[in-house]
């Protein structure tokens, strides 16, 4: 079975602002937003196992998350916090990085049960991903087979006051670690793996580049990556082929 | 000294539209939450969201129609509530009238259609094929009832409708003299802000909140400003045409606020229409009733 060591906690992050700011008023600002981004969450869960089940009371009138301004949205594009709710196999991986790359930064991964912080129950099956934080930055595990609302709610406030001392900036570190994010990613999907988002252009535009943005397996990456162009307009449908 | 007032009114319309659309929004989420017997949002929540949205670091632009659209759709909007008088501040409304108004309100669903149109989101293209259906069903009545008030206060000006209406007391008010209109004006309203029974183009669990799909960051902070807009331009038009407008801040808040909450207590109530079923009964009933208070004014 897994040693502590295996479990991952990730302990003293520090406070890191590399932008270039030149107004003078650009630290009230920066507060100004972490304060607003704190009580403004829009939530994607992607429930794949049986922690959805606790979702439902913490979100509707028993533990209202709404008071908290958490509120659920439906795409990627529109969500601040991608939560994920149980194990992750192989084949679902694929659909959270996919989901995870489109959502616009600042974005916040939540794994909840103990099947995303180890494995959990699934520890000896051969198609469930164990670390979800070695193919994603994880902000914060919520441990428990399932964790109750409370924790929940507990989980979410910590989120919350990580964001409002703009602690909460792992998803920084998919920019600038690329390669070891990829690297894990390839150990499961193949070498062949490719998503629809080009993480390292995005960072060189965003001057989001890092040491680790590219590294042997981006190169990799490189060697067996298809320009991405737009699907064939074209409309098949039997009935007016007939006709 | 004229056109200096009107500039002042130009700025100062706009902004005091988005502070009392916001208090709107919250005042519908409250009321969402109450009915679910939930607590419901903070006070400032409608502003984290917005400053939220639009501080976001990483932007996904579909290209230059994508950002026109919302553009559009803010623009339309902040120009027709220069359009609406408030207590105080006539703006241009003067000059505009309720033809002008009708004509402003439609700008920001053809913007939206453009913006999502370049997504070229499968989900986005049936939300907003949905919005202009659902458009093309209560422009009639709206566009029936607002004529028909136009013809019982004998004018299309704004200013001199409310005036009119705050001269005579609520023996005047266009709700006592034309309720048939008022009823259908009610209906049209429903269907104008997207609630309940006519919400088909959102449809989160159907087609992911339709136009919004592919809208994230700057792109849904501008939606929201929209729907802020939105609710304030709809609440003070039905306002203006039949609860004799404001005479003061504290009637016209109180007005205005009163409006908004009606379709939001209806919407729980019910699920949602098809389409072609939105179309059929707007079609049918408020233009029915709207047909009905016309005749009876032109009696």
């Amino acid at each position: 079975m897994s040693s502590i060591d295996n479990i991952p906690v990730k302990q003293g992050r520090t406070k890191v602002r590399q932008r270039k700011r030149t107004n003078p008023l650009a630290g009230v600002f920066d507060e100004f937003m972490d304060f607003c981004q704190a009580r403004s969450l829009f939530m994607l869960h992607y429930c794949t196992g049986c922690g959805a089940i606790e979702l439902p009371p913490a979100m509707t009138s028993r533990f209202d998350m709404e008071r908290l301004g958490i509120q659920p949205m439906v795409t990627p594009r529109q969500a601040d916090i991608l939560l994920v709710t149980g194990y992750v196999a192989v084949k679902t991986l694929k659909r959270v990085i996919l989901t995870y790359e489109q959502m616009p930064s600042p974005k916040y991964v939540i794994g909840i049960c103990s099947c995303t912080v180890n494995g959990g129950m699934y520890w000896q099956s051969y198609a469930t991903a164990k670390k979800l934080n070695d193919y994603l930055p994880v902000d914060m595990y919520i441990a428990g087979c399932m964790p109750r609302p409370e924790a929940v709610i507990a989980g979410l406030r910590d989120l919350r006051r990580n964001i409002e001392r703009g602690e909460a900036n792992s998803w920084e570190d998919y920019f600038r670690n690329y390669d070891y994010y990829l690297g894990h990613q390839q150990r499961l999907f193949g070498e062949n793996w490719q998503t629809p988002t080009n993480i390292i252009s995005e960072a060189e535009h965003y001057g989001l580049l890092g040491e680790g943005t590219r590294g042997e397996h981006t190169a990799l990456l490189d060697k067996h990556q298809e320009p991405l162009e737009a699907q064939e307009m074209k409309l098949e449908i039997p009935e007016l082929k007939r006709r | 000294m004229e056109s200096q007032v009107n500039l002042v009114d130009l700025v100062l319309m706009p902004l005091i539209a988005f502070i009392v659309g916001m208090l709107m929004v919250l005042l519908m989420r409250k009321i969402a939450a109450r009915l679910q017997r939930r607590i419901g949002p903070p006070f400032f929540q409608p502003l984290y969201d917005i400053v939220k949205l639009h501080g976001k670091q990483t932007q996904i632009s579909h290209g230059l129609i994508h950002e026109i659209g919302i553009v559009m759709a803010i623009g339309g909007y902040v120009a027709a509530v220069t359009l609406l008088p408030v207590p105080g501040m006539n703006g241009i409304a003067e000059k505009g009238g309720l033809i002008a108004l009708a004509y402003m309100l439609m700008i920001p669903s053809l913007g939206l259609a453009l913006g999502v149109g370049q997504c070229a989101n499968p989900n986005g293209s049936i939300g907003i094929s949905r919005a202009l259906t659902a458009m093309l069903a209560y422009d009639i009545p709206f566009i029936i009832v607002v004529f028909g008030v136009a013809f019982m206060f004998g004018s299309t000006n704004l200013v001199q409708i409310i005036a009119e209406q705050q001269a005579g007391g609520i023996a005047t008010w266009g709700i006592v003299q034309s309720p048939l209109l008022a009823i259908a004006g009610l209906f049209g309203l429903q269907a104008m802000l997207g609630k309940q029974p006519f919400e088909i183009y959102i449809a989160p669990a159907e087609i992911a909140t339709g136009p919004m799909v592919e809208m994230g960051g700057k792109f849904l902070g501008g939606l929201f400003v929209m729907q802020c807009f939105q609710l304030y331009a709809a609440s003070v038009l039905y306002t203006s045409l039949f609860l004799g407008g404001g005479e003061n801040w504290i009637t016209f808040l109180l007005k205005t606020l009163f409006v908004v909450e009606i379709p939001m207590v209806i919407a729980f109530l019910f699920p949602r229409y098809r389409t072609e079923d939105v179309v059929r009964l707007v079609w049918k009933w408020p233009t029915l009733i709207a047909l009905l208070g016309l005749a009876f004014l032109m009696h």
